[in-house]
């Protein structure tokens, strides 16, 4: 914790340090950007936007989530679904996100259903990598030994099978959040009135850096929160009986 | 707990079973009557766990038939008898405590619930583990996990108890300590016993009979017609162990040649 905190503050200095060699208008300083940010907040404007985004990204998380998990894990515990699949999640990986957001808002629409489809099926392969890979760690053994002890199939998915699963379900919700924001921002800048990648090009295209820095800041900080406050805390929940990892 | 008057003898005629490229069995017959204690020796790669997983019903690609009390095993379904397996590793859910990891096996047995408490109560205290049931299974050294699934196998009351090297990853005294504890539990329940070693003389000391695989199937069945309780420094119980010594070797010698041969002349 004392080590995160001292890199965070080494960062800021270096920006700090930056932002005096540089003209204000190509590098604000940190405590200008927060300035701009505190005003913004009172202005009463910043939550509309907050708030649209994280619609956004938990709409196309959900989506992303309810594609890509059960294509992992069919993959990952069964070979003819990995032979036959594997080509087309590369596929989809490879399908640069913008051609998702483009083909989105051009069939379905300028609204916020297209968003959230282009979010979820840009993020889906990611996940679903993830998880396949984390499944083919499973312990095979122990559904012989639920099977042996005469537990039926269902209870050998949801005792068995789903707990060791979790861990990689976890996993790729932090590693999808992190894909997530940024698809949904470069989704917003494409096509929605709103949002913070809304806001991010309107102030790029007036070339204020004091403004796309506050809202990047706004963006960096929010992010952290649900990152360390609450998926970690989760996580340390769902996983009290694993051993203890001390750094 | 009394003995039951059930049939729970294992009666294996002609079982065969390839994998790729091999015939790990080859015609085997092999019968355990109603509560003995049988041991299975064999050279490693000889088949031995491979019978268990077809007995136990984890396996059902195989030939030949397999009789439980007479009444017989359909392949791809299950023993008709309760089936306690103790695996060559402890296979615990490592997510579940000491305690838990026994309710999971009871909650899909035929044990009554009203049981359970007493049940456990008896087994952890028996191998010395009430001190540890809320412990999770990393919390729990080697020794531990193997009583404890030992205590999970024995908890749903099983007709037939299936023990594939238990011991052999243990140091020599816990082993000992389990071996005399199972030779209790064994003479109060009266289970038939399956128990799969390298060990010639815990082979010995543990059972009725002591069965020698080689390549495809028995090679010598030695019966240990020593009285029980046994001592470990009997004198007639260690000579008995050199004989299976002896065959041990023997059948390990000629699996060998039989590898070798295959491969020089692969038919
Ligand atoms: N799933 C499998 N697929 C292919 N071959 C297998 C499989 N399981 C076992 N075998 C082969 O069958 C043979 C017997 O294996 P098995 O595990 O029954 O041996 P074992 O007698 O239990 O040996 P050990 O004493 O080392 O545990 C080995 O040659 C092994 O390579
Ligand atoms: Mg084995």
């Amino acid at each position: 914790m004392l080590l995160k905190l001292g890199s965070m503050l080494a960062v800021v200095a270096a920006w700090f340090g930056l932002s005096l060699l540089l003209p204000a208008t190509v590098l604000p300083g940190p405590w200008q950007t927060l300035n701009v940010l505190i005003e913004n907040v009172v202005d009463g404007q910043v939550h509309q936007h907050l708030l649209a985004t994280l619609g956004r990204v938990a709409g196309g998380l959900a989506l992303a989530m309810a594609v890509g998990v059960p294509v992992g894990i069919v993959m990952g515990l069964n070979r003819f679904a990995e032979k036959t699949l594997d080509v087309w999640v590369m596929v989809a990986l490879t399908v640069p996100s913008l051609c998702y957001a483009i083909l989105a808002f051009i069939w379905i629409g300028l609204n916020e259903t297209a968003a959230i489809v282009a979010i979820g099926l840009t993020s889906a392969p990611s996940i679903a990598i993830n998880l396949w890979e984390g499944v083919k760690n499973i312990d095979t053994r122990l559904f012989k030994m639920a099977r042996v002890f005469n537990a039926s199939r269902w209870v050998i998915v949801r005792r068995v099978l789903f707990p060791q699963v979790l861990p990689y379900i976890m996993a790729s919700l932090r590693f999808g959040l992190g894909i997530v924001w940024k698809i949904t921002v470069l989704v917003e800048l494409l096509g929605r009135p709103d949002g913070v990648g809304f806001q991010l090009f309107y102030w790029y295209q007036l070339a204020d850096m004091g403004q796309v820095l506050a809202w990047t800041l706004l963006f960096t900080l929010v992010m952290l929160f649900i990152e360390l406050v609450i998926l970690q805390r989760l996580e340390r929940r769902l996983f009290a009986w694993r051993p203890e990892v001390r750094l | 707990m009394s003995r039951e008057a059930t049939d729970n003898g294992i009666l294996v005629e002609g079982l065969i079973k390839e994998f790729p490229g091999q015939r790990v069995l080859d015609g085997l017959d092999l019968t355990v009557a109603s509560g003995e204690f049988v041991c299975l020796l064999g050279p490693s790669g000889c088949g031995k766990s491979t019978l268990l997983n077809i007995l136990s019903g984890l396996d059902g690609d195989y030939r030949g038939t397999v009789r439980f009390g007479g009444r017989a095993m359909a392949p791809g379904g299950k023993p008709p008898l309760t089936i306690g397996y103790l695996f060559q590793e402890p296979r615990l859910l490592p997510w579940l405590t000491a305690e838990r990891n026994v309710d999971f096996a009871l909650e899909n047995s035929r044990v009554p619930r009203a049981r359970w408490a007493a049940i456990k109560d008896h087994y952890f205290a028996l191998t010395g583990l009430q001190a540890f049931r809320h412990y999770y299974p990393h919390q729990l050294s080697g020794g531990m996990a193997q009583r404890l699934s030992l205590v999970r196998a024995l908890a749903i009351e099983p007709d037939v108890l299936f023990m594939d090297e238990p011991f052999s990853g243990l140091d020599e005294l816990t082993a000992r300590r389990l071996r005399v504890d199972l030779l209790d539990i064994w003479r109060q329940t009266g289970k038939t016993i399956l128990f799969i070693t390298h060990n010639s003389y815990e082979a010995t000391f543990l059972g009725d009979r002591v069965v020698v695989l080689s390549r495809g199937g028995i090679r010598n069945q030695i019966t240990v017609d020593v009285p029980r309780p046994r001592d470990y420094d009997d004198a007639a119980l260690f000579q008995v162990g050199k004989t299976v010594s002896a065959t041990f070797i023997e059948a390990a010698e000629a699996a060998e040649r039989g590898r070798s041969e295959g491969t020089a002349h692969p038919d």
